[in-house]
């Protein structure tokens, strides 16, 4: 680890000692680098504009807007059930969990609460999709810094989690699985079996994932000091996640908010790492990935029997008032404020995705880097554009 | 190649370029939305395998693509943007549409900044329903596209007369030229 | 956490939240007369409106009191759509439509309202904030030079209900392509697909599990 370290030292300095030697010798002139809106590095319609002097980044600006859907308004003119088909799509990998919110928020106004055993299979898909979600960013950080292999692991062992969201759902994508006052239906048979061998798998997946990636030389000097946020600026800028984590903040709203779902009683380890660079955000995943399946895997030991759906009208009319909700996203905090009027309709609901606020962070922190930096500062942030835009 | 210059390709030559033509698509990948994954899942992963048919997936720019596959909400700030892809494609090229929202705007069909369907941009060849379609559905879309491509006369694309189909009958699938196809699923 | 409750029979003692409400107390000691109404709905959360000139106080004294964690800053607008609700059919005739304004929690005089919300890091206390936008002025201070991740929600902010923020260093569009006119997130803002063509789900009626007299009428 030393020798990488002094190997590194070495290298940057005598890169330093080059550009001042260009510099001298010739007047460098800015130029203006555009990334997207179509680009394979950027996980979807991304833009980044960067001026660049010679190698270096001098400024840059991400320019979102490309995927923005205007969820926020189509919610005002849809019913709740209706919502919940619609808030799927916002964060297209990790789809259930983005219902869970909204749903959890809409109870709270109705003051109805799921039956225990509904809890317990929302938690059950809700971490699934965590892990679906995690583990294709996982193989995707290694085709963006170079290595082709690891998307192949991911795509194969994200089948089998996709399988059982659709097994259980119906839906391998967008679920719409949940209901106010509970689930649509109960799990299928067989579901329980199936799932304890496929978290085996996924344990598998993670320790390949380890090997052929966090303990590779060049992996490592890529991200290692690379984009590094220190904890009060990722607080103000409203980080959360992992990339939160990542900066040293123990910080979990599974374990730390009381809302009625089954994490509190689960025992799983918050996953920090006190670096905050490209390294430790990747890593702080990779081991949420894990400890997810051992969440899983308590939680199908426990699993109460009763109905799935509480009593709740026909038609669902939500008493007036405002109610917030977040929950520990793949991505990081998603909430929604919900602001009802009486009617079948939400009045207004203001997403608050996490993709946004992590991605504000990047005209702070892309000054001064690399241009192949830039690649594994945005791989390592971690966004979706559906998460971003809404 | 003067026969084809001139627009004048006798059929057994016909169908023998349209048979290369159909097993070595370069497509290129315009992932968008939620149906990128799928069609990541399609072209990427080991379990679909889409280069068994013949298409290639990973031409570096539109410019040395064959075929274009939309996938995901288009937007009216990102139209443009496909316009020009489309335009900076070499002739002849095919477009497939994928998933509900650049087929006809999907969920998003009453939003302010939802283009309602890329066939208002580009014209496109094949249609892929669902939200999103799974990953053979999409590979059932290139097979479409193959036997339609199989079908295509050339002479009458070169003599600037558009696309035609030769009115060789290939099993029921045969297509007729110049009318999108839709997957069933 | 929530009571499972349709039916209101037995009085039970009002919930107690001792920790929220010393938290507000200590808010309000803070903030003086800057507040113009607050709320504290028990083992739920909190809400305050402050005055508009005092808004960007409000930002610096809370982040003293310890919420340094940003959550986001958007806005209400509180005309109730001239489009009818959403189980109305939009494309039909608009008849009388109810246009008074009705206001959410901590009240307010205003057709738009700033909200912004503020948590305590590694508790799960947060503070929901809000202010009165006047109609003739349309803006408040910006908070972005108290919280950095305030920039993009103030930019999104202006481009969907047309609120300026006073002191923002940028305020591009940042979503819509820059022809576009007006701000899709006020109310009076129409959705044009929905006017010219009549949404087929306006009735929703799902059967759920264990219901089954809808059965015989759904082929």
């Amino acid at each position: 680890m030393t020798m990488l370290g002094d190997r590194q030292q070495l290298a940057y300095i005598a890169s330093q000692a080059a550009d001042a030697r260009v510099n001298v010798e010739l007047e460098t002139e800015g130029m203006t680098l555009n990334i997207g809106p179509q680009h394979p590095a950027t996980h979807g319609t991304l833009r980044i504009i960067a001026r660049l002097d010679g190698e270096q980044v001098v400024w840059a600006e991400p320019s979102a807007g490309y995927m923005h859907r205007g969820y926020e308004k189509l919610t005002e003119v849809r019913t709740f059930p209706q919502v919940t088909a619609l808030v799927n799509r916002i964060d297209w990998l990790g789809s259930f969990a983005n219902e869970v919110p909204f749903i959890l928020a809409a109870e709270k106004l109705m003051g109805v609460e799921a039956p225990s055993r509904a809890q317990h299979i929302r938690t059950i898909l809700f971490e699934l999709s965590r892990i679906a979600n995690v583990s294709l960013f996982l193989g995707d950080l290694g085709v963006q810094l170079g290595a082709i292999t690891p998307v192949f692991f991911a795509f194969r062992d994200r089948e089998y989690v996709l399988n059982l969201i659709e097994g259980a759902t119906g839906g391998r994508f967008h679920p719409n699985f949940d209901r106010i006052g509970g689930l649509k239906d109960d799990l299928p048979a067989g579901f329980i079996d199936e799932t304890r061998v496929v978290m085996k798998k996924l344990r598998t997946f993670c320790d390949q994932i380890e090997d052929l990636l966090f303990g590779n030389e060049i992996f490592q000097s890529r991200t290692r000091g690379i984009g590094v946020i220190p904890k009060d600026v990722a607080l103000s800028y409203g980080l959360s996640g992992a990339n939160l984590r990542a900066s040293g903040v123990d910080w979990d709203l599974r374990r730390d908010q009381d809302i009625p779902m089954a994490w509190n009683k689960t025992d799983f380890k918050v996953i920090t790492h006190p670096d905050g660079d490209s390294f430790a955000r990747c890593w702080v995943r990779l081991q949420e990935v894990r400890e997810s399946t051992k969440i899983v895997d308590q939680l199908l030991d426990t699993i109460p029997a009763g109905p799935v759906m509480a009593k709740v009208p026909k038609i669902i009319k939500v008493p007036e008032g405002e109610a917030w909700v977040s929950t520990e996203n793949p991505l990081g905090e998603m909430g929604y404020y919900v602001v009802s009027q009486g009617d079948q309709g939400p009045f207004r609901v203001k997403i608050r995705s996490a993709s946004f606020n992590n991605i504000s962070i990047v005209p702070w922190l892309l000054k001064g880097v690399y241009v192949p930096d830039i690649i594994t500062i945005l791989a390592s942030l971690y966004f979706i554009l559906g998460d971003i835009d809404r | 190649m003067g026969l084809v210059d001139r627009g004048r390709l006798p059929k057994p030559l016909t169908s023998l370029f349209n048979m290369g033509r159909s097993y070595s698509l370069w497509v290129y990948q315009w992932g968008l939305a939620c149906c990128a994954i799928e069609m990541g899942a399609a072209f990427g992963s080991p379990r679909y395998d889409v280069m068994r048919l013949g298409v290639i997936p990973l031409p570096a720019s539109p410019r040395q693509a064959d075929l274009v596959v939309i996938s995901g909400t288009v937007t009216d700030k990102m139209a443009p943007a496909i316009k020009r892809l489309y335009e900076q494609m070499p002739e002849p090229k095919y477009v497939i549409s994928m998933g509900s929202c650049a087929n006809c705007g999907g969920p998003y069909w009453d939003s302010y900044s939802v283009t309602k369907g890329v066939d208002q941009i580009i014209p496109v060849d094949v249609y892929v329903p669902g939200c999103p379609p799974r990953p053979e559905a999409l590979l059932e879309g290139i097979v479409l596209l193959q036997q339609r491509i199989k079908n295509e006369d050339m002479g009458a694309r070169w003599r600037g007369e558009g696309t035609k189909s030769m009115n060789i009958v290939d099993g029921e699938s045969a297509e007729k030229g110049g009318v999108p196809v839709v997957v069933h699923n | 956490m929530f009571p499972l409750s349709s039916t209101t029979d037995t009085p039970t003692e009002a919930p107690r939240d001792t920790v929220r409400e010393a938290e507000l107390a200590r808010i309000l000691e803070a903030l003086g007369a800057g507040v113009v109404d607050s709320l504290l709905k028990p083992n739920d959360d909190m809400w305050i409106r402050v005055t508009a000139e005092t808004w960007r106080v409000t930002a610096e004294k809370l982040k003293a009191l310890g919420y340094t964690y940003f959550g986001y800053v958007s806005a209400i607008d509180w005309l109730p759509s001239p489009f009818g609700k959403s189980e109305d059919d939009a494309s039909g005739p608009s008849g009388e439509r109810d246009s008074t304004i009705k206001q959410g929690y901590a009240g307010g005089d205003t057709r738009f309202q700033v909200i912004a919300r503020l948590v305590q890091p590694f508790t799960t206390i947060g503070i929901n904030i809000k202010v009165d936008v006047a109609d003739e002025v349309m803006a408040v201070d910006s908070w972005s030079s108290v919280f950095a991740g305030a920039n993009w929600h103030e930019r999104e902010a202006h481009e969907m209900f047309g609120i300026g923020f006073n002191g923002h260093p940028d305020l591009r569009n940042m979503y819509l392509p820059t022809d576009f006119e007006g701000h899709p997130m006020r109310k009076d803002f129409p959705l044009l697909a929905r006017i010219v063509k009549p949404w087929p789900g306006i009735v929703d009626v799902e059967p759920l599990p264990g219901d089954d007299e809808e059965e015989g009428e759904a082929s």
